[in-house]
């Protein structure tokens, strides 16, 4: 019988080395995360130990950190940017995710030999687009300030508004249970933010956190409310999101214990759980799908966003920067393939290659965008701010101000 | 000769080395000396967008402390120093700012906090003096 604490701490310890070894390397703790769950549930398979196969309760962790993830995703969103940039943000989003979604389909039902469903789910985890990749390389270049980093930013909120349609509307059933969560769901957001605002203005900022457990509050009954319709948990969680963005921008305290909370208890398990169910045996079989599944995501993004950012008059280098940028993918294409997974609409192996196809689009564009297509110049010459020299304690109090 | 001194500064003790022949040379050319910190190691291949925001502010706060002893160094020395932050690799950053800002002379440690992979790829010192578009002083 399992003993819930020698799981939990040898799942936390997977945590803690990804942590460190993320500090260390450099690269996103998620990734890493992944990579170790990869290694660890591929020994544990050989050793015959179940300690990292995932269980009810890492489920529901997983399960919880997709949704949380989904929501902090949905409340990036700058709803200035979005709006000064209407047309192209729409055009580049909207295409960025239907050629993919449409070829990568295509191409694992009729040629693959998928399912109609599984086909389904590639189409949607090979579309999606990582708003936090893309932002980790602006950031780099201080492009993330100019119109064009914001542009990009904006169209990959679009590109994983469509993801999550995708996810919450395809495999829906179709009767009255997904009119009341339509219904509810709308009546909801409508009345979300002015009711968020009130939360945070009445109980913000004390100690039993009320704020955050009424954020978690409404994620888990529209969670619930759309699990029932056999839609799926992140379409509400997105698109709460969105509607109290604003109401985030202007919270600087609220997101950033949102965050501890995350990243310390939600996101390992979902993270490390992605990993361990990729099948090393499934994955070397699948080698030439793998090169072909992503070959195919490359050429429709190109397909999709080059002509979209020609035609927007963008210059031939950020062009290509751009789409480069919206060929990236991670965390809203490891939730669609677990999402099949959990369903049953695509098997371990399916799930492996999709999963490392997505891992491979966040790396691979990257660096080509880098080395090839990135802007020269670093930023103005302006003088380092050192007025925010401090603590996080520092940082809480004077975000209070 | 000198008009516009860049100081490679990563706070360890090669480059506070740097930093005092920095203050030297401005002060007899009559110079200008600029510090850059380069925030390397923010997390790269991101899963969310706030990993990036928080490690990024943890960098700031780290390095600002960094520039900000440097600054009291300098003045300290009857110099003035100005600063510069940029996340990136060091070496590419380092030579990127100097072409950008058209700095005269390029000052860096001759051993920094780049640890044990330098020992296989070559240290921030030997790629900057290969690439910087102008004069390198390395310091021992």
């Amino acid at each position: 019988m399992e003993q819930v604490w020698y799981t939990a701490a040898a799942w936390m310890g997977l945590a803690l080395l990804a942590s460190l070894i993320s500090i260390r390397l450099g690269i996103s703790v998620a990734l890493v995360e992944i990579f170790l769950g990869l290694v660890a549930g591929n020994l544990g398979t050989y050793f015959g130990s179940a300690i990292f196969q995932p269980n009810a309760w890492i489920n529901f962790l997983a399960g919880f950190a997709s949704v949380v993830l989904t929501f902090l995703a949905g409340a990036e969103i700058e709803p200035e940017a979005f709006r000064r940039q209407l047309k192209p943000t729409l055009a580049i989003g909207i295409l960025s995710f239907l050629l993919p979604f449409l070829g990568a389909g295509a191409y694992a039902y009729w040629v693959s030999g998928w399912t109609w469903q599984g086909a389904q789910i590639a189409g949607i985890a090979l579309s999606t687009t990582s708003m936090a990749v893309v932002y980790a390389v602006m950031v780099e270049t201080g492009l993330n300030e100019t119109e064009l980093g914001k542009l990009i930013l904006a169209a990959c909120f679009i590109t994983d508004l469509g993801t999550v349609l995708a996810l919450g509307l395809i495999f829906a059933n179709y009767d009255y249970w997904l009119l009341i969560f339509t219904l509810v769901t709308a009546v909801v957001l409508w009345r979300l933010p002015a009711a968020t605002r009130w939360m945070l203005a009445r109980w913000g900022g004390r100690v039993s956190e009320p704020e955050i457990k009424f954020i978690f509050l409404i994620l888990c009954a529209l969670g619930g409310l759309a699990v029932t319709a056999r839609s799926e948990a992140v379409l509400p969680a997105y698109l709460f999101g969105m509607v109290v963005a604003g109401l985030f921008v202007h919270n600087k305290v609220l997101i950033f214990r949102m965050r501890s909370i995350t990243f310390a208890l939600l996101t390992p398990f979902f993270f490390i759980k992605a990993g361990t169910l990729i099948s090393l045996s499934a994955l070397l079989a699948s080698l030439g799908l793998l090169m072909v599944l992503f070959g195919v995501k490359m050429i429709t993004k190109v397909i999709g966003v080059w002509p979209m950012c020609r035609i927007f008059r963008m210059p031939l280098r950020e062009s290509n920067y751009t789409t480069l940028m919206m060929a990236t993918g991670l965390t809203f294409g490891s939730i669609s393939a677990l999402f099949g997974y959990n369903y049953g609409y695509i098997n371990q192996a399916q799930y492996s290659v999709l999963v490392t196809v997505v891992i491979a689009s966040a790396v691979i564009p990257t660096i080509i965008a880098q080395v090839f297509f990135q802007p020269r110049e670093v930023g103005p010459l302006g003088e380092a701010e050192l007025g925010y020299v401090g603590t996080a304690e520092h940082f809480l109090h004077s975000a209070d101000e | 000769m000198f008009r516009k001194i860049l100081l490679a500064y990563d706070g360890s003790e090669g480059a506070n080395r740097a930093l005092e022949v920095g203050i030297g040379l401005a002060e007899i050319h009559g110079a200008e000396l600029w510090a850059l910190a380069v925030q390397e190691k923010l997390p790269r291949f991101s899963g969310t967008i706030n990993e990036v925001k928080e490690e990024k502010q943890f960098a700031d706060e780290q390095y600002g402390k960094l520039l900000e002893a440097a600054k009291v160094k300098a003045k300290e020395a009857g110099g003035e120093l100005k600063t510069l932050m940029r996340p990136g690799h060091p070496a590419q950053t380092i030579v990127a700012v100097a072409k950008q800002g058209k700095f005269d002379l390029v000052l860096v440690g001759h051993t920094g906090l780049s640890g044990v992979w330098a020992a296989f790829l070559g240290t921030t010192a030997e790629k900057v003096s290969r690439h910087a578009p102008c004069s390198v002083l390395i310091v021992r």
